[in-house]
């Protein structure tokens, strides 16, 4: 029924495979840029003063209300000139690749979410949190990486899942703008042998096996960040029943 | 270079064209929404059926067409149905012969996957002794549905389907691949003749922030109007889920989806 041969198909394969292994690379880099810059983003909008306010408030909602497609055009095609006018004669020779292109698009609208998860779990923590380690004269960074961030991941998690597998979705796009990844690869295939129908759907079930594994694997960074509350919960559960 | 790498007066000159951009994908953005919330309701009481292998198809429907990135099923739409010879035969083939028929199929079952998850959070949100009540006052069930279990699932779903139709309204964007002339596809076009890679994108993403501003701004409303007789948090207390999987089932921080 196919016109393939077994050769061509491991030829196509390994295509598809590296540039699965390129959709990868440009996944996981602009996923964790966009944490670090989120959680540092989040943690500056929480000053009181109105410039840092409404700096963010502009920010989040340009980034939110416009589709990353135009984000990557903009770094893509305009970046040599953004970057010609920050650095000057040095920027301006750069050349803007579509992996960094991507990658600095996705992380500018992906910080945005992330930063807005992370607001809205610090706001949810006790207060007493933060006066407790003042009272210790806990210095800010302990008190920030041994106690409000690890409870800010457990509340911040559901909502970082979901940003994970929408930015998950999105990564073909710079596709668009040149990439050779995984959808460029099946593209080509499907071109070349006439046969788009299997190929586009092996892509489409290679990204909902990635998401059902990373889905799997956040359920396990679930339970581990939920340990210091398990006790509270089983201690709950007998008195809500005896109640 | 100065302060804003902005040509007014080519800014100006397109703004015919990125009107006529906007239009597209406002149609673009309209019917898919219509269809897919049509094709969400039945696949949505399939999912919820007793009837195991239903609930077994709607569920593999819901996870291919909301795990598959949107460009990867257009494509699949485009270049891959018309290798069905029957389809080409078919009636059917006006629809999947035009890339317009393709955006709009290809949008539509992504939609209604997702609108499957927050019609189900919805309806599941509703409290069940309220159902039982009505039931037990000799409602029919399809009364039931239709006057207690909607009104409050809408309450109930509102905000995520808010969150739902912006992100879609964001992915319409890349129907410009199957030769669509959509608002992001005049932006190209224009940066093509004229090599500015500011003006035309920066134009069309004011055009797509103010297009989902104006949709929020819809919704808050409607969202309001529908409180009107309700203290001010009640809806809001509960959460259904949005794009994407979630994890929790009670958290309100995953109201922000993208």
């Amino acid at each position: 029924m196919t016109n393939l041969s077994l050769a061509d198909l491991a030829g196509y394969m390994r295509q598809l495979g590296e540039g699965a292994l390129i959709t990868l690379e440009l996944f996981l880099a602009s996923f964790a840029l966009a944490f670090v810059f989120g959680v540092l983003i989040g943690i500056v909008t929480l000053s009181r003063s109105r410039v840092v306010q409404a700096l963010w408030r502009v920010y989040a909602s340009i980034f939110m209300g416009v589709p990353s497609l135009l984000v990557i055009f903009l770094t893509f095609y305009g970046g040599s000139a953004m970057l010609g006018a920050l650095l000057g004669e040095f920027g301006a020779r750069i050349d803007i690749s579509p992996f960094g292109a991507g990658v600095t698009a996705f992380t500018v609208v992906y910080a945005a979410y992330i930063a807005e998860l992370v607001r809205g779990a610090i706001e949810n923590l006790p207060k007493g949190q933060f006066e407790g380690a003042r009272a210790l004269a806990i210095p800010p960074a302990i008190m920030w990486g041994k106690v409000i961030l690890p409870q800010v991941m457990r509340l911040a998690l559901p909502g970082l899942v979901n940003v994970w597998s929408f930015m998950l979705k999105e990564t073909p796009l710079v596709s668009l703008a040149g990439l050779q990844d995984l959808v460029a690869a099946a593209k080509i295939a499907a071109g070349a042998t006439k046969e788009p129908f299997i190929f586009f759907v092996a892509t489409a079930l290679v990204f909902i096996a990635f998401s059902a594994v990373s889905f799997r694997l956040a359920s396990r960074l679930e339970t581990r960040l939920d340990r210091g509350q398990r006790r509270q919960a089983t201690d709950r559960a007998p008195s809500g029943a005896t109640a | 270079m100065n302060g804003l790498p902005i040509d007014v007066d080519l800014a100006w000159e397109s703004l015919p064209a990125l009107f006529d951009g906007l239009k597209v994908t406002a149609i673009l953005t309209a019917l898919p929404l219509l269809l897919g919330l049509a094709l969400a309701f039945p696949i949505c009481f399939a999912r919820m059926s007793d009837r195991r292998w239903l609930a077994f198809l709607a569920e593999a429907f819901v996870t291919f067409f909301r795990g598959a990135p949107l460009l990867i099923l257009l494509y699949l739409v485009y270049y891959g149905l018309g290798q069905i010879e029957a389809l080409r035969e078919g009636p059917f083939w006006v629809l999947f012969g035009s890339p317009f028929g393709c955006a709009i199929v290809a949008l539509s079952l992504n939609h209604a996957a997702y609108m499957v998850e927050v019609l189900r959070g919805s309806l599941l949100a509703v409290p069940h002794g309220i159902v039982e009540a009505s039931e037990a006052l000799g409602i029919s069930r399809r009364n039931v549905f239709i006057w207690v279990k909607m009104p409050l699932a809408i309450r109930y779903g509102l905000k995520a389907y808010q969150n739902e139709v912006v992100s879609f309204i964001k992915g319409t964007a890349i129907v410009s691949v199957v030769t669509i002339t959509d608002l992001t596809a005049v932006a190209n076009s224009i940066f093509e003749q004229t090599y500015d890679p500011f003006t035309p994108i920066l134009c069309a993403a004011a055009f797509y922030w103010a297009f989902v501003n104006v949709v929020r701004i819809v919704f808050d409303l409607w969202g309001r109007w529908l409180n009107r007789h309700n203290a001010e948090d009640a809806a809001a207390a509960a959460v259904v889920p949005g794009r994407g999987r979630s994890l929790r089932s009670a958290s309100d921080l995953k109201q922000v989806t993208p």
